[in-house]
């Protein structure tokens, strides 16, 4: 296992709000990493800071070896982080085919005057890409909605297609912002079935932000804990269980009479 | 797959070859006056800008109320040129040299403008083709306000009919390739298409580029088939008639703009004889037609001949 994420001291100060303070976390290769914390404590806020939306105030990020700081997103997602998001953002005018496409631009050349004429090169690279959409499609059970607009699939499937979509643009990493919000036991059931392939299958590296406790207890490997936008524990899914300081976040502290 | 394609990239351009051979069939017999090839020219030469208009707004999705001011450019190089150079070659050359300085002019203009988006950006944009306007009415090469008169004409109507088509299928094939993918992606969700990849600023100024270039190929054969320009020709109300056919035709289709283009077109020529009561009766119409379709004639429907290939093959089927 080597390290692909490396998180030093990150904080992001918003005027005079701490939402993140001095954070250091790692995720090794293969791994799949939680991280949870109550409503408010700096989750999602954390994940902007590390694909480069709304970038950290101080510390850094190394990616693979490479300082994440001062990337721009798209630059962070073409060295390989994908990422979902917490309310489902699909490109929902365009069918779930072109969803999946509009991931993968990064992932081959095409030049404007081939395009434009529609010179065999074109045809080629558009095989070539379509070729990757029907195989994810086929894997993530997508295959029936493939020529379907996004706007008019269920709930449900739209977070399939996002996540179709993270897997799409070839990433290494995957951070996956509350992917089980919404749905139904049934529903969820799925999705950590498709969490667990998304490892195995797919030789990802998931970071998944999830307040579902079963879900999480169930298939992460090691989890942080953000409260406040303070790191307060990390460890097995058995030590989060019996970590006070976890319990007193999530359920107040004890009554001291 | 690939035969269907083909099949349906031959059909289209079946229709090319028939419509101009009906066309001048009709013009050959008679039928068609210089009054209805008059109409015909501006429809064509108002497709061509519209679609350009609608490759920014409907699938970049970028508001942009500046396209007469690119139209300006392309109508000014071809102009100027033609008066020094009357002949052929003055004129093609006129049309890349107005494509060029569209080009420039769409960089130097969408650079800082493009990162606005909705009221602020059709703000900023009308600005820019204000300033283009107000730099033509002051120089002494365009003749100021007066404007350019006995311009050659080069652009007969066969002209306008092959840029037409040459121009739409640079447009539809580039919104149908990756970068359509792009910039129709950056249209649905900005933050989204960033987070999958997609470099925002670059995409939506290749869109905003090559609706500009298209604009300034409609504002060259506007100069060489109208022979008279001036600054006033090139103003706001301009670029809101192109926005009018955009948004009557349907945001995003290409098939929507074509038909408004023609729509209106027909419309503006059978209504002459009204007199006055002429833009009452134009306005009234698109009332009634954005009340009664709020998303424009077509929608985002397009026609496709690959898609009528393929229903056809399934009830053969069935």
């Amino acid at each position: 296992m080597s390290r692909l994420l490396q998180v030093e001291h990150v904080s992001k100060i918003f005027g005079g709000l701490k939402a993140v303070e001095d954070v250091s976390m790692h995720v090794e290769e293969g791994e799949l990493v939680a991280l949870i914390g109550p409503n408010g404590a700096g989750k999602t806020t954390l994940f902007n800071a590390l694909t480069g939306v709304s970038p950290a105030t101080e510390g850094s990020v190394t990616f693979n070896g490479v300082s994440l700081d001062k990337k721009k997103p798209y630059q962070v997602a073409k060295m390989g982080i994908a990422r979902t998001f917490q309310n489902i953002r699909l490109f929902h005018q365009l069918s779930v085919r072109e969803n999946l496409q509009a991931a993968m631009t990064h992932r081959y050349k095409e030049d404007f005057v081939s395009s434009i004429l529609r010179l065999p090169t074109f045809t080629k690279k558009e095989a070539l890409v379509n070729g990757w959409t029907d195989e994810i499609l086929a894997k993530l059970d997508l295959s029936d909605v493939g020529e379907m607009i996004t706007a008019n699939l269920p709930y449900g499937t739209q977070r399939r297609v996002e996540i179709a979509r993270a897997v799409a643009s070839d990433p290494k990493l995957i951070f996956l912002d509350e992917p089980a919000a919404g749905m139904n036991p049934e529903e969820t059931a799925d999705l950590t079935d498709l969490i667990r392939r998304l490892q195995s299958e797919f030789g990802l590296t998931v970071v998944l932000i999830e307040h579902d406790m079963s879900l999480v207890m169930n298939i992460a490997e090691r989890i942080y804990v953000l409260e406040h936008g303070k790191l307060i524990a990390e460890g097995t899914p058995a030590e989060i269980q019996n970590n006070q300081a976890v319990i007193t976040a999530y359920l107040g502290g004890g009554i001291h009479v | 797959m690939t035969k269907k394609k083909l099949q349906a990239n031959g059909l289209w351009l079946l229709v090319m070859i028939v419509g101009y051979l009906a066309i001048n069939l009709l013009v050959y017999t008679g039928v068609v006056d210089s009054f209805i090839e008059n109409m015909l020219v501006t429809i064509g030469i108002n497709i061509i800008l519209a679609t350009g208009l609608n490759l920014i707004i409907g699938f970049s999705g970028q508001f942009s109320l500046g396209h007469a001011g690119f139209m300006a450019i392309g109508a000014y190089a071809t102009g100027i040129i033609l008066q020094t150079v009357p002949t052929v070659g003055g004129f093609v050359g006129s049309i890349v040299v107005g494509i060029i300085i569209a080009i420039i002019a769409a960089i130097i203009v969408g650079v800082p403008t493009l990162r606005l988006s909705g009221d602020y950006l059709a703000i900023a944009t009308m600005g820019a083709a204000e300033i283009i306007r107000v730099v033509i009415n002051n120089m002494k090469i365009t003749n100021g306000a007066a404007g350019l008169f006995n311009i050659p004409q080069f652009a007969t109507w066969p002209v306008v009919y092959v840029l037409v088509c040459v121009t739409t299928i640079v447009i539809v094939n580039f919104a149908h390739s990756r970068a359509g993918r792009a910039i129709q992606a950056i249209r649905d969700d900005e933050i989204a298409a960033e987070a999958v990849g997609v470099n925002p600023t670059k995409w939506k100024l290749a869109a905003f580029v090559l609706g500009a270039a298209t604009a300034a190929i409609g504002g060259s054969l506007h100069a060489s088939y109208i022979q008279t320009i001036a600054p006033s020709d090139f103003g706001i109300m301009n670029s809101i008639a192109l926005l009018i056919i955009v948004v009557l035709g349907g945001v995003g289709s290409m098939t929507g703009t074509f038909l408004a283009a023609i729509v209106l077109g027909v419309l503006d020529t059978v209504l002459q004889s009204f007199g006055t009561l002429r833009m009452v009766i134009y306005a009234v119409a698109l009332i009634v037609i954005m009340v009664f379709k709020p998303s424009g004639l077509l929608g985002r429907y397009e026609f496709s001949f690959a898609h009528v290939l393929n229903r056809h093959k399934k009830e053969d089927a069935a």
